[in-house]
C-alpha cells in the first residue's frame, strides 16, 4: 500500500495522553506515523500487547508514562520500564531491533517532548526500515544470517 | 516448589523448526508460580516463537499454546490428548518432571523442553527465588538449627564454615550469606550452640541423586488392582 | 424568474443532495457537507473575490459542464457540483502552476501547492516576488477594518497591492490583520507604515511572551473559555472589524456580554486569595527592569515550564543563548526592613533550590550558585534535597548578601561583588541572575481583605492566632494559603483543606439541602445482543474538517465489521448532536457507540452522560481523538492526518465491539471515624469531625490526653497553651459525638474505606467497632540527646524541658547567668539528615522567654541556619535587638562542652575565624524530633509506608500532603513530620476536611473499571499482592486471591503481572486491547467473536488455549 511505517504509541491517561493532547493544543507538528493507544497506566502493559503489537506487522512501539516518581499510580511505570526491557531483550532473542521498542518518560506538560518523541522515533524507524514481521514480508537468505549473527552477538555480551 | 526459567527463544526455536505444527504446552502449576511457564509466559514465548520463525522464514511452522492445570498429572495431561494429533510436536514449558510426563503419555510425538529447571526454592522477594533444598534424601535439617548445609554452605561443608567466611559472606559469591553464619546465627538465637561441639559424621549420600533415579513408594495406597501406575 | 416560493434551494455536490439558504455560494454549501474544496483568496467573514481561481469546480448547465469558482458563484435551485473530476483536477493544478510562477519566492504557497500535488511551475517564473494578488489584505484592510490603508492598483501586469503614492500612511493602524491573512506571506508592514507592532505582553508568562487579542488566560484557566481583551480588541476599541464573530462557526462571540453583579447568600467564607509577588524594580540595586539577564524568579519559573515561553529551554532575553553562568539572589524583598518586609517569605530556598537543579537538567555543564543568609530547608526531606543538591549535583551555595550587580556593556552579563564567611571580597560575572523575590499581599488583596472586614497584620496577611491558624478576626470568615502566611504548597493544600472543614462544621446543618439527583432511564440489557456500533465523526468546525476528509473516514468506518451507521456532525458535542446521537441510538438499537472527535479526558464524561440517557451503560462508548491527536498535529499533512484518523476509528470500533457494560458498584459509607492518638493533631482531628456531626473514636495508648503539648505553655504569639488544652480536653470529654478510649490500643484494622472494622484492646476488654475512615495522630517525640554530656548534668536540658520549666516557673539562674543554647543536635547529621523545623523559633521564644524573667542573663544561641521562616523572623529580629547574641558554627568544628564542676563551651566563629570560650550556667540542646517508638507496628497494621526518617509517608509531597495513598486512610500533626503547634492544629482540621468528603456521602460509588480475579484461575502465587501499591488484593478465605474494587484504583499493574493471567482489568480485559491492536493493523477485525462476559472464566482443569490467534 505505502511504504509509511506505522508506530503504536501505549500512553498512560494521566500524563503521556494528556502531552499528546497538549501538544495538540499548541499545534506542534509532528510525522504522522504513530497511532495512540490509551491505557490507564503504563503499568497496565501487558508485555503481550507489545508482543502482539510487533506479531501484526507494527514498524515501532512506544511506550509513554508519567514521569519516574510521578506515576498517578504511584509506581505503575516504574514496572511498566522493567517490562519494556524485558521485551527488548526478547526483541534481540526474536532477532528483531530492539530499537523499535522504547519507553519514555514525560509529565502531562511536555506536548513539545511527545512531539520530539513522535518525531524521533518515526525517524528512527524509517532508518531501521519497515517491519519484517509484516505479513508477505520474506527476508533473503542473507538477512537471516544478518539478523541471526546480531541475536547471537547480543546475547554473548549480555552473558558477559 | 520447583523453580525454572525460560530457555532463550533461539534455543527454542532452532528446536522446533523443523516441525509443521508445534504445541505449547504451559504448567499451571510450579513454574506459574515462579513466573517461568504459565499461561502469560507460555502467551508471550508463543508470540516471540511465532515471530522468530517468521524471520527465518519459517513463518510456516504453526505455534499453538494451551496451558494445562499441572502436566505432571495424568488426568491433566488427557485433557490435551484429543487436540494433540493435530500437532506434530510438544514443546513444553513444564518442569523436567513435567516434560517426561507428556513423554511419556504422548509416545509417538517429539518433546522439546521450554525451560531449564532449577531448583527446588522459594520466593525471597517478588522475582527473585533462591535455592533452599537440595532433595538429598536424608534431611538433617533438625541438627542444623533448621537450615540445611548441603544446599546453603558453597562447599556443602557439615563441621563449621570454612576459612572463606567474611563479614557472614561467602566467598564463592560477595552477594550470598554464609551458610554456616546462618546456621550459627539462628543456634545462638536457639541456645542451641554447644550441639556444634561434636563433630558431625559424614553424610549418608546412598539416597541421593548419585545413585539410580529414586522412587518413594507408600503401600498404604498401593493396594494391588487399583493403581495401575507402577 | 419570479422569486422562489421557498427561500431555500437544493444543490447536488458529487451526487449528495443537500438544502441551503439562498445566496449561499457553491463553497460555502460544499465546506457544510463536509467537501473541502481548497482555495487561497477565500476567508470566512470577507466577501467573495474570486481571485485564485484554485476553488475552481465544474457545474452542470444546460450548455454542457462549466468551470466556475466555487467561492464566488451562487447556488441556484437543482444546481449540479462536481468538486474532483480530472478536468477540475487538471484546471487546478494549472492554475497552481500560474501562481508558483507569478510568486516564486513565497514558501507558503509552496507549500500549499505540495499539499495539492504541484510540486513545481513549468512556466517561466517571475524574478521575484510573493503576492498573488488574491487581495485578501486589501479586502479585509477595508472591509473589516474600514481602513483602506492597502488596496490594488493597476491593471493587467501592473496590477499591485500598495498604499495610496506608494508612500506609508498614517491610515494603517498597524493592527497586522493584514499579515495574518495573507496566505502566501507577502505583507511587510514596514513598507506600509511608520507605525510599529506592539505585541500584546502575558500576564502569565511574566513578560516573557506575547499572546493574542483573545485568548485563556493560562493553560489551566477555569473555566477553560478564551476572552477578548477590551483594551486592545480593535472592534471594542474602534467599532470596526468583528472577524472573530464572523470565523467562530459555534457563533460563540457575544460583543454586548455584560458585566453581571451575582448575590450570594452564605454561610461561612474561605478567603484564599494568595499573594503577589514583591516588585522586583523596588530594590532597583539589582537591576531588573533594565538588564535584560535579570529575571525573577517567576520569570525563571516560565522559562524551565514545558509549555512556557521557550518551550522549557534556559535561555537568556538579551540574546536567546543559554546562560553558562547562573545566580540566585536569595531574599529580595523578605528579611528587608528597607521595604518593610522583615518576615522571610519561607519559599525561595527551596524554589531556588528546586530551580537550580532544574536549570542544570536543562543546561548541561550549567555553573549554578545562590547567595543566601539562612538556608531555610525546614520541610519534609527538604534537607536531603538541599543536600543533593550541594553535594551530588554541585549548585554552589554561598553564604552571603550581595548588594548590587553591575551590567557589562557589550555582553550584558552581570558583574556581583561579594564577601563570603573566610573569604576575601570577590568580583565574579555571571550570565543570568535570578531574584528570589518576596510573597506580599497585594495591594488589591488587601483592599478586598478590608471589605470583608477582616483584620490584617502589619505586613498586610490576614491576622490569624498560632491556636486557631484558620479562623480571621470576622466569625465564618476563615483563611487559606499565602494570605495568612507565606508558605509553600503542601502547607496551602494542607490550609486550604481545613478551612474547607471550619466552613462544613458551620454548614453541617444544612448539608445536602441543594443537592438535585438527576435521573436515567433503566439501563438496556444487551447481554444477547451481537454488537451494533453507531460511529459519529465530528468536523469541530473546521478543527477536524479542515484537515481530515471527514467524508472519508465515514466511508471506510461503513466498511468495518459490526457498524451500523457512521455519520458526521459539525460539533458531535452539541447539544442538538447529542439529541440525535440518542435519536439514532434508539432507533438503530446501537448496543455500542464510537465517538471520532476530541480528547477522552475532557469529552469521555460528556458522552458517557449521553450514553446514560439512551438507556446504555456509559462503559460501551470508546473516542476516536482524531483532533488534539490528530488534524492539529498534522495540519500540514491532509493525505496522512486522514490515514491515521481512519486507523485511529478502526482501532476504536474494534475495541467498543468488545466492550462490555460494567456496574459501577456503590458501598454503603459508615459515618464513623477511627482517630488514633490523642494529642493535639488527634483531638483537634476529632472535635473537627465531630463539629461536623461524624461520630468518632478517639483512642489514645496512654491514661491522658494532650501528649507532648502538656510540656509546651505559651506561643511564640504569646497564646497559653496549657489554657487551650485544657478547653480542648472538656470539648473532647463532653462532645456528643466522641466516644473516648484511654489506656487503649488498636489491635487490627480490616475492611475498607467507607467500612473498616477495627478490633481495640481497651482497659474495659476487647471492643470491635466500624467506621469509614481511619486518621492517625501519633505524634512524634523528642529524642533524648546521647552528646554534650546531656544526663550527666541538671544544667544541660532540652528546649522541650527548658520550655516546660519556663512554663512552670521551675528556672532559677544565678545573677547574670549565661545560657548557651545548642542548635542542630543530633540533627541534620548522616545519622539523622532531617531538620526538625521547630528548633529555632523554640530557641528564639524561649530565649525572649528568659530574657524577660532575667533581663541581665546572657545568652547566646549557636546556630547553622536560623530557619525562623514566616513571621517568625521577626521575633528572631527581636531577640537580636534585644541583645540575645547569635553565632554560627560550621559542621566541620562543632561546638564543644566540657563538662566539670563547671560547663565550659568552646566555638570557633566562622566569619571571624577564632574560637570563642564560654562558662555557661546552663546549656540548653536543641534535640530532634523523632518518631514514636511504636511506628512500624502501627505502619504495618495499617498497611502504610514510613519514610527513610521514620514518618508516615503522604500520597503525595505536594498534593496530598493529609491522605495516605490508601484511600480512606489520613494523617496529622507530627507523626507525619516535625512542625509547629499551629501547623499540627491546622493539618487537623485538613484531616477532618478530607474525611468529610467521605463521610458525608450515603454511599461511595466504586468505579467500574478495576481489577478482578477468576477465583477459578488463581494459583495463589501472591504475585498481585506483592505488586499492588494500594493493598487492594488479599487472600480470601478459601485462598484465592480477591480485589477489594473499593480500594482497587484500576491501574491494572496486577493484571499485567498475574503468571496465571487470572486477573481481568475491567474495561482493559485483553482482548479489548489486542482487538485494538488488531484493528490498527487491519487484522483480526473480520468477525470479531462474540464474547461471554468474562471469556476466560472456565473451569479448574480445562486447559486454556492461547487467545493470540483466536481472532486472526
Amino acid at each position: 500500500m505505502n511504504d509509511e511505517p506505522v508506530i503504536l504509541a501505549f500512553c498512560c491517561h494521566y500524563c503521556a495522553y494528556a502531552a499528546a493532547d497538549l501538544a495538540g493544543s499548541m499545534r506542534l507538528q509532528y510525522p504522522g506515523n504513530v497511532r495512540v493507544l490509551r491505557l490507564p497506566c503504563t503499568g497496565k502493559l501487558e508485555v503481550n500487547f507489545v508482543l502482539a503489537a510487533f506479531e501484526r506487522g507494527v514498524d515501532g512501539v512506544i511506550v509513554a508514562g508519567c514521569l519516574e516518581g510521578g506515576c498517578h499510580y504511584l509506581e505503575g511505570n516504574l514496572r511498566a520500564r522493567r517490562r519494556v526491557e524485558r521485551a527488548r531483550q526478547l526483541l534481540v532473542e526474536i532477532g528483531l531491533e530492539p530499537e523499535r521498542l522504547e519507553m519514555f518518560n514525560l509529565s502531562s506538560a511536555e506536548g513539545t517532548r511527545f512531539a520530539e518523541i513522535a518525531t524521533t522515533m518515526v525517524e528512527r524507524v524509517k532508518r531501521l526500515g519497515r517491519s519484517p514481521l509484516r505479513p508477505d514480508t520474506k527476508r533473503t537468505e542473507h538477512g537471516i544470517q544478518e539478523i541471526g549473527r546480531q541475536a547471537e552477538a547480543m546475547l554473548a555480551g549480555e552473558k558477559r | 516448589m520447583i523453580v525454572a526459567d525460560r530457555k532463550k527463544i533461539p534455543e527454542i526455536r532452532d528446536m522446533i523448526k523443523n516441525h509443521r505444527r508445534v504445541l505449547l504446552v504451559g504448567c499451571g502449576t510450579c513454574v506459574t508460580v515462579c513466573l517461568a511457564g504459565g499461561e502469560r509466559e507460555a502467551g508471550i514465548i508463543g508470540s516471540a516463537l511465532r515471530m522468530a520463525l517468521r524471520l527465518q522464514n519459517r513463518g510456516d511452522v504453526v505455534v499453538d499454546e494451551c496451558t494445562i492445570e499441572r502436566q505432571c498429572e495424568d488426568a491433566f495431561i488427557d485433557l490435551l490428548a484429543p487436540r494433540v494429533s493435530d500437532y506434530d510436536a510438544i514443546c513444553s514449558l513444564g518442569c523436567g518432571a513435567g516434560v517426561q510426563a507428556l513423554a511419556e503419555r504422548f509416545p509417538k510425538m517429539p518433546l522439546y523442553p521450554g525451560l531449564n529447571t532449577q531448583f527446588m526454592g522459594i520466593l525471597e522477594s517478588q522475582g527473585v527465588w533462591t535455592e533452599k533444598c537440595s532433595g538429598c534424601g536424608n534431611c538433617r535439617l533438625g541438627e542444623f538449627a533448621g537450615i540445611c548445609p548441603i544446599t546453603r554452605c558453597a562447599k556443602r561443608l557439615f563441621n563449621g564454615p570454612c576459612g572463606g567466611s567474611r563479614d557472614g559472606k561467602c566467598e564463592v559469591h560477595p552477594d550470598l550469606g554464609c551458610g554456616w553464619q546462618l546456621i550459627y546465627d539462628r543456634a545462638v538465637n536457639l541456645g542451641i550452640l554447644g550441639r556444634f561441639e561434636r563433630i558431625v559424621p559424614p553424610h549418608d549420600w546412598s539416597t541421593g541423586l548419585d545413585g539410580a533415579p529414586r522412587k518413594v513408594v507408600r503401600e498404604d495406597q498401593c493396594i494391588a488392582g487399583l493403581c495401575s501406575r507402577t | 424568474m419570479s422569486a422562489s416560493a421557498t427561500d431555500r434551494v437544493k444543490v447536488i455536490v458529487d451526487g449528495r443532495t443537500a438544502e441551503v439558504p439562498c445566496g449561499t455560494t457553491v463553497l460555502q454549501a460544499a465546506r457544510q457537507m463536509g467537501v473541502a474544496i481548497p482555495t487561497l483568496c477565500d476567508y470566512r467573514g470577507l466577501s467573495p473575490y474570486g481571485a485564485c481561481r484554485v476553488c475552481l469546480v465544474e457545474i452542470e448547465t444546460p450548455r454542457g459542464r462549466q468551470m466556475v469558482a466555487s467561492c464566488s458563484h451562487l447556488i441556484e435551485n437543482d444546481l449540479v457540483v462536481h468538486t474532483e473530476t480530472e478536468n477540475v483536477m487538471e484546471s487546478r493544478r494549472t492554475v497552481l502552476e500560474l501562481l508558483l510562477a507569478q510568486a516564486p519566492d513565497s514558501r507558503d504557497l509552496a507549500e500549499f501547492a505540495a499539499g495539492l500535488g504541484v510540486a513545481s511551475t513549468p512556466f517561466q517564473p517571475a524574478a521575484e516576488g510573493k503576492c498573488v494578488l488574491c487581495g485578501l489584505c486589501a479586502r479585509i484592510c477595508g472591509e473589516m477594518m474600514g481602513r483602506g490603508a492597502v488596496s490594488l492598483y493597476g491593471r493587467g501586469t501592473s496590477r499591485e497591492v500598495r498604499t495610496a503614492f506608494d508612500e506609508r500612511t498614517d491610515q494603517c493602524q498597524a493592527c497586522g490583520a493584514c499579515a495574518f491573512v495573507c496566505p502566501t506571506g507577502a505583507v511587510d508592514l514596514a513598507t506600509i507604515t511608520e507605525r510599529r507592532m506592539r505585541p500584546h505582553i502575558t500576564d502569565f508568562d511574566k513578560r516573557l511572551s506575547a499572546r493574542p487579542c483573545i485568548d485563556l488566560a493560562h493553560p489551566q484557566a477555569s473555566p477553560r473559555v478564551p476572552v477578548i481583551d477590551r483594551e486592545n480588541c480593535i472592534h471594542f476599541q474602534t467599532g470596526e472589524c468583528g472577524l472573530c464573530s464572523k470565523v467562530c462557526q459555534a457563533g460563540a462571540i457575544d460583543y454586548d456580554q455584560p458585566e453581571e453583579t451575582v448575590h450570594l447568600d452564605v454561610g461561612a467564607v474561605v478567603l484564599t486569595p494568595g499573594f503577589e509577588a514583591f516588585d522586583a524594580k523596588r530594590r532597583g540595586e539589582f537591576g531588573f527592569g533594565f538588564a535584560p539577564n535579570v529575571l525573577t524568579n517567576v520569570q525563571f519559573e516560565r522559562l524551565l515550564s514545558a509549555s512556557g515561553p521557550t518551550l522549557g529551554h534556559v535561555l537568556r532575553p538579551s540574546d536567546g543563548r543559554p546562560p553558562k553562568r547562573l545566580a540566585f539572589v536569595q531574599c529580595v524583598g523578605s528579611r528587608d526592613t528597607g521595604c518593610d518586609n522583615d518576615y522571610c517569605s519561607s519559599v525561595c530556598c527551596m524554589a531556588a533550590t528546586k530551580e537550580a537543579i532544574l536549570a542544570k537538567e536543562h543546561v548541561p555543564g550549567l555553573d549554578v550558585t545562590v547567595f543566601f543568609l539562612d538556608l531555610r530547608a525546614f520541610g519534609k526531606d527538604f534537607d536531603r534535597y538541599y543536600e543533593r543538591a550541594r553535594t551530588q549535583l554541585g549548585v554552589r551555595y554561598l553564604r552571603s548578601f550581595i548588594s548590587r550587580t553591575y551590567e557589562m556593556p557589550g555582553t550584558r552579563n552581570l558583574r556581583v561583588i561579594y564577601t563570603s564567611p573566610g573569604m576575601k571580597p570577590t568580583e565574579e560575572e555571571f550570565d543570568m541572575i535570578v531574584l528570589s523575590l518576596g510573597l506580599e499581599p497585594s495591594a488589591s488583596l488587601q483592599e478586598q481583605a478590608e471589605r470583608m472586614q477582616v483584620v490584617r497584620n502589619r505586613w498586610g496577611f490576614a491576622q490569624t492566632a498560632e491556636l486557631q491558624p484558620l479562623d480571621t478576626s470576622r466569625p465564618g470568615v476563615f483563611v487559606g494559603g499565602a494570605f495568612q502566611e507565606p508558605k509553600d504548597i503542601p502547607d496551602t493544600v494542607m490550609q486550604a483543606s481545613a478551612a474547607a472543614s471550619r466552613a462544613m462544621a458551620l454548614l453541617a446543618p444544612v448539608r445536602g439541602t441543594r443537592v438535585r439527583t438527576k435521573t436515567y432511564p433503566p439501563e438496556r440489557d444487551i447481554a444477547d445482543e451481537p454488537p451494533r456500533v453507531g460511529v459519529f465523526i465530528c468536523h469541530c468546525g473546521s478543527n477536524i474538517a479542515s484537515v481530515v476528509d471527514v467524508e472519508r473516514v465515514v466511508k471506510r468506518a461503513r466498511e468495518l465489521p459490526n457498524v451500523i451507521l457512521a455519520e458526521n456532525n459539525t460539533y458531535t458535542c452539541a447539544d442538538d448532536t447529542q439529541k440525535q446521537i440518542k435519536e439514532r441510538i434508539a432507533e438503530h438499537r446501537l448496543n455500542r457507540v464510537v465517538v471520532a472527535s476530541c480528547t477522552p479526558r475532557t469529552h469521555e464524561p460528556i458522552f458517557r452522560e449521553t450514553l446514560r440517557d439512551a438507556a446504555l451503560n456509559p462503559y460501551l462508548l470508546e473516542m476516536a481523538n482524531i483532533r488534539d491527536q490528530c488534524s492539529w498535529v498534522h495540519s500540514g499533512q491532509p493525505g496522512k492526518a486522514t490515514d491515521k484518523a481512519v486507523d485511529l476509528v478502526r482501532m476504536a470500533v474494534a475495541r467498543a465491539s468488545r466492550l462490555q457494560p460494567l456496574e459501577e458498584d456503590s458501598v454503603p459509607v459508615n459515618n464513623a471515624s477511627l482517630v488514633v492518638g490523642g494529642g493535639i493533631a488527634g483531638m483537634t482531628a476529632a472535635l473537627a469531625l465531630a463539629d461536623q456531626g461524624f461520630p468518632v473514636h478517639l483512642v489514645e495508648k496512654t491514661g491522658e490526653l494532650g501528649g507532648t503539648a502538656r510540656l509546651l505553655h505559651r506561643t511564640l504569639d504569646g497564646q497559653d497553651v496549657q489554657k487551650f488544652l485544657a478547653g480542648t480536653f472538656d470539648r473532647v470529654r463532653s462532645h456528643k459525638w466522641i466516644k473516648l478510649y484511654l489506656n487503649a490500643r488498636v489491635d487490627k484494622v480490616g475492611g475498607h474505606v467507607g467500612d473498616f472494622t477495627s478490633t481495640l484492646t481497651t482497659e474495659r476488654g476487647p471492643e470491635s467497632i466500624r467506621h469509614g475512615v481511619v486518621v492517625l495522630a501519633t505524634g512524634a517525640t523528642e529524642r533524648k540527646p546521647q552528646t554534650y554530656g546531656f544526663g550527666q548534668s541538671g544544667r544541660i536540658l532540652t528546649q522541650l524541658e527548658l520550655a516546660d520549666r519556663l512554663g512552670r516557673g521551675e528556672i532559677a539562674l544565678p545573677e547574670k547567668a549565661t545560657i548557651a543554647m545548642i542548635q542542630c543536635v543530633e540533627q541534620r547529621t548522616e545519622e539523622r539528615p532531617y531538620c526538625s523545623r521547630v528548633c529555632c523559633t523554640t530557641a528564639v521564644k524561649n530565649a525572649l522567654h528568659l530574657k524577660e524573667r532575667h533581663p541581665d542573663a546572657r545568652i547566646v544561641v549557636l546556630y547553622r541556619d536560623m530557619r525562623t521562616y514566616g513571621f517568625r523572623e521577626a521575633a528572631y529580629r527581636e531577640a537580636r535587638e534585644k541583645g540575645i547574641l547569635f553565632v554560627r558554627y560550621d559542621t566541620t568544628l562543632p561546638p564543644q562542652l566540657t563538662v566539670g564542676e563547671c560547663l565550659r563551651l568552646q566555638v570557633r566563629e566562622p566569619s571571624l575565624g577564632r574560637d570563642l570560650q564560654i562558662s555557661p550556667d546552663l546549656v540548653v540542646l536543641a534535640a530532634p524530633m523523632i518518631p514514636r517508638a511504636d511506628r512500624q507496628e502501627l505502619s504495618e497494621l495499617l498497611r502504610v509506608p514510613l519514610n527513610a526518617d521514620g514518618f508516615f509517608l503522604e500520597a503525595h509531597m505536594k498534593l496530598r500532603p493529609v491522605d495516605f495513598a490508601s484511600e480512606g486512610l489520613f494523617l496529622c500533626g507530627t507523626a507525619h513530620a516535625p512542625k509547629f503547634l499551629g501547623e499540627a492544629i491546622a493539618q487537623a482540621h485538613a484531616v477532618a476536611g478530607r474525611a468529610a468528603s467521605i463521610l458525608s456521602r450515603k454511599k461511595m460509588p466504586v468505579s467500574g473499571q478495576v481489577a478482578w480475579v477468576d477465583p477459578d484461575k488463581c494459583i495463589s502465587c501472591m504475585t498481585c499482592v506483592h505488586v499492588c501499591p494500594y493493598m487492594a488484593p488479599r487472600i480470601n478465605e478459601f485462598n484465592k486471591a480477591e480485589v477489594q474494587g473499593t480500594t482497587c484504583m484500576g491501574c491494572g499493574s496486577c493484571t499485567a503481572e498475574c503468571p496465571a493471567v487470572a486477573i481481568t482489568l475491567r474495561h482493559y480485559v485483553g482482548h479489548q486491547v489486542l482487538a485494538a491492536i488488531g484493528g490498527l493493523l487491519g487484522v483480526g477485525t473480520a468477525a470479531a467473536p462474540w464474547d461471554p462476559l468474562y471469556p476466560e472464566q472456565v473451569g479448574v482443569a480445562t486447559p486454556r488455549w492461547g487467545k493470540n490467534r483466536g481472532e486472526e
